[in-house]
């Protein structure tokens, strides 16, 4: 059994008139980590609600299908159990800040407050999520004082080490410049190395190539595609629906006419691009 | 953006020592006493001597000083002058100025109710300057407040200043679109009409994700909560807590029995 299971999962918010997420059915393994992209206002937020419990314990409105993590039902649990299998960073880094801590190191070790760790556990455990995000030396700021990108690692760190089953993250790293945004898809790849189950909303598809195990391309509520990074990425579907692509593809696709590109397969990141192009 | 967003400042200090609770008594203590005493000069005593000499132990005298000068004084001094010239009591006037008039009684009444402000908002200004904000709210839960109330209290604090920082943001914004924000009363209170829907809608928003925020973080749980930072309670604490509301039980049976 996969350790998440969505089936036939339909779902419309009180006021929406045509369902937000049509027919979802998704199965994750243990410690895989599946990357979901698509146009805006195809769910993608809505579905991390969805697997974090938000919908329907939160948001109401109407839902069918059934949501299991762990063997679990979400609609059999109450939002606050389920929230300690199921961790979610949500887009917008601002709001996710409690609004009740003033230094970084507070805010960080506010869940695990909230769920009784013991005072000396609580800060080892802060500190070592810290160093694991790179975000040690921010421990006495303000956590309003941050940069973007610097409150999307404390958002992320603050989900991390409250230590969840499966890890929800919607556009992680949508203020990071590249090396942010390498190093947290490094951390996300290691977690989910150590069994970490990682659902992950993003559109930077040359990391999604480099380091998801599956991609799920979502459109107007639907699964449109789902497959291999490199397989879903390359889809020539995807261009004419108005995903995002790399530009390595698209440079391939273009020698692939003019019969510069001899492979079958055509690359998404610049590595596999370099290789394709050797003479 | 402002670094600091609290009024707490990190010292040692006898104030800073005691638990958030007791602290909370002794400002009630000072406000009830300012206010229920039946002797006039009680208020003056606690505003000029008291509320200072605390501002001393709790090392924090400069602060206070200077929130004192910038914000109490002046909210106290204007109250102090509309009362002074349009509460209607006594006959005797002793200064006039074109068609306003004070008297003897109108002029110790606001001196009084002025003195009972500033000892109001200096007590709690002497306890926000001591007291940090997480222990306030770790100890008022621990103590059983429903974990929703102290969440409100603690982030109100902490959001005030944010509203203010935005409403500054949307002025600069709307400004640059030709909005009128200076010149006469009439025109700039007209101006803020279009302030109200981006502030109010704004923080609705924000106001739900954060809600999905804290409660993915487990705030709802049922689990018993820890803190990061140890909350003093000490035998002196519970000593004082004795002593201020046996002053509270007082002052208030006092005024019963006196009126
Ligand atoms: N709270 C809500 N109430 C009603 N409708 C909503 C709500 N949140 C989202 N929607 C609608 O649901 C649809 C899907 O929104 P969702 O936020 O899941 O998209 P998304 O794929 O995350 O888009 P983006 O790339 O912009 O983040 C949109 O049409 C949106 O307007
Ligand atoms: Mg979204």
């Amino acid at each position: 059994m996969a350790f998440v299971n969505l089936q036939n999962v339909t779902y419309k918010y009180p006021l929406t008139k045509t369902p937000v997420l049509q027919n979802i059915n998704l199965q994750v393994n243990e410690g895989e980590f599946v990357a979901v992209m698509g146009p805006n206002g195809a769910g993608k937020s809505t579905l991390c609600y969805a697997l974090a419990g938000f919908v329907p314990h939160f948001f109401k409105g109407e839902i069918s299908g059934s949501i299991e993590v762990d063997g679990k039902k979400s609609s059999e649990s109450t939002l606050d159990e389920w929230v300690l299998n199921v961790g979610l960073a949500f887009q917008n880094p601002f709001n996710q800040i409690s609004g009740a801590k003033y230094t970084v190191f507070e805010e960080i070790a506010f869940g695990l407050e909230n769920i009784g760790v013991p005072r000396e556990e609580m800060k080892d455990r802060v500190d070592e999520a810290m160093s694991l995000t790179g975000i040690s030396d921010l421990a006495d700021r303000s956590p309003y004082s941050l940069s973007g990108g610097q409150q999307q690692r404390v958002a992320l760190t603050s989900i991390l080490v409250m230590r969840p089953r499966l890890l929800v993250l919607d556009e992680p790293t949508s203020q990071m410049d590249p090396i942010g945004t390498r190093e947290v898809f490094g951390v996300v790849r290691k977690m989910a190395e150590e069994g970490m189950t990682v659902v992950m909303v993003e559109h930077k598809v040359e990391w999604i190539a480099h380091f998801a195990d599956r991609v799920i391309a979502l459109k107007e509520g639907r699964v449109f595609l789902e497959g291999k990074p490199n397989d879903v990425l390359t889809s020539d579907l995807l261009v004419e629906n108005g995903f995002g692509i790399s530009r390595y593809t698209s440079a391939a696709r273009e020698a692939k006419k003019q019969g510069l590109w001899k492979k079958d397969k055509l690359p998404v990141t610049l590595f596999e691009a370099a290789e394709g192009f050797k003479p | 953006m402002r670094e600091r967003l609290s009024f707490h400042i990190k010292r040692d200090s006898a104030l800073h020592r005691l638990n958030p609770l007791t602290k909370l008594l002794l400002v009630l203590a000072l406000i009830l006493s300012a206010f229920l005493t039946p002797f006039y000069w009680t208020p003056h005593i606690l505003a000029i001597l008291v509320i200072p000499i605390l501002s001393v132990i709790g090392r924090v005298g400069r602060e206070y000083l200077s929130t004192a000068f910038r914000l109490i004084l002046p909210a106290a001094t204007f109250l102090f002058l509309m009362q002074a010239f349009f509460h209607p009591i006594g006959k005797e006037i002793i200064f006039a100025f074109y068609f306003l008039d004070m008297t003897l009684e109108s002029l110790m009444f606001a001196f009084g109710n002025a003195m009972r402000i500033v000892v109001m908002v200096s007590a709690f200004t002497i306890f926000l300057l001591t007291t940090h904000p997480s222990e306030l709210m770790s100890d008022l839960s621990r103590r059983g407040l429903p974990g929703q109330f102290a969440y409100v209290i603690i982030s109100t604090l902490q959001i005030l200043p944010q509203v203010q920082a935005k409403a500054q943001t949307i002025i600069s914004a709307q400004r640059s679109r030709g909005l009128e924000t200076e010149g006469g009363f009439f025109k700039r209170a007209g101006a803020l009409i279009p302030l109200i829907g981006p502030l109010v809608f704004g923080s609705l928003v924000e106001v739900e994700e954060r809600a999905i925020a804290i409660e993915a973080r487990g705030f709802t749980s049922k689990h018993v909560k820890t803190s990061l930072h140890e909350i003093p309670d000490t035998p002196t604490d519970i000593f004082l807590r004795w002593f201020l509301t046996t002053l509270i039980a007082a002052s208030i049976g006092l005024k019963l029995w006196l009126s």
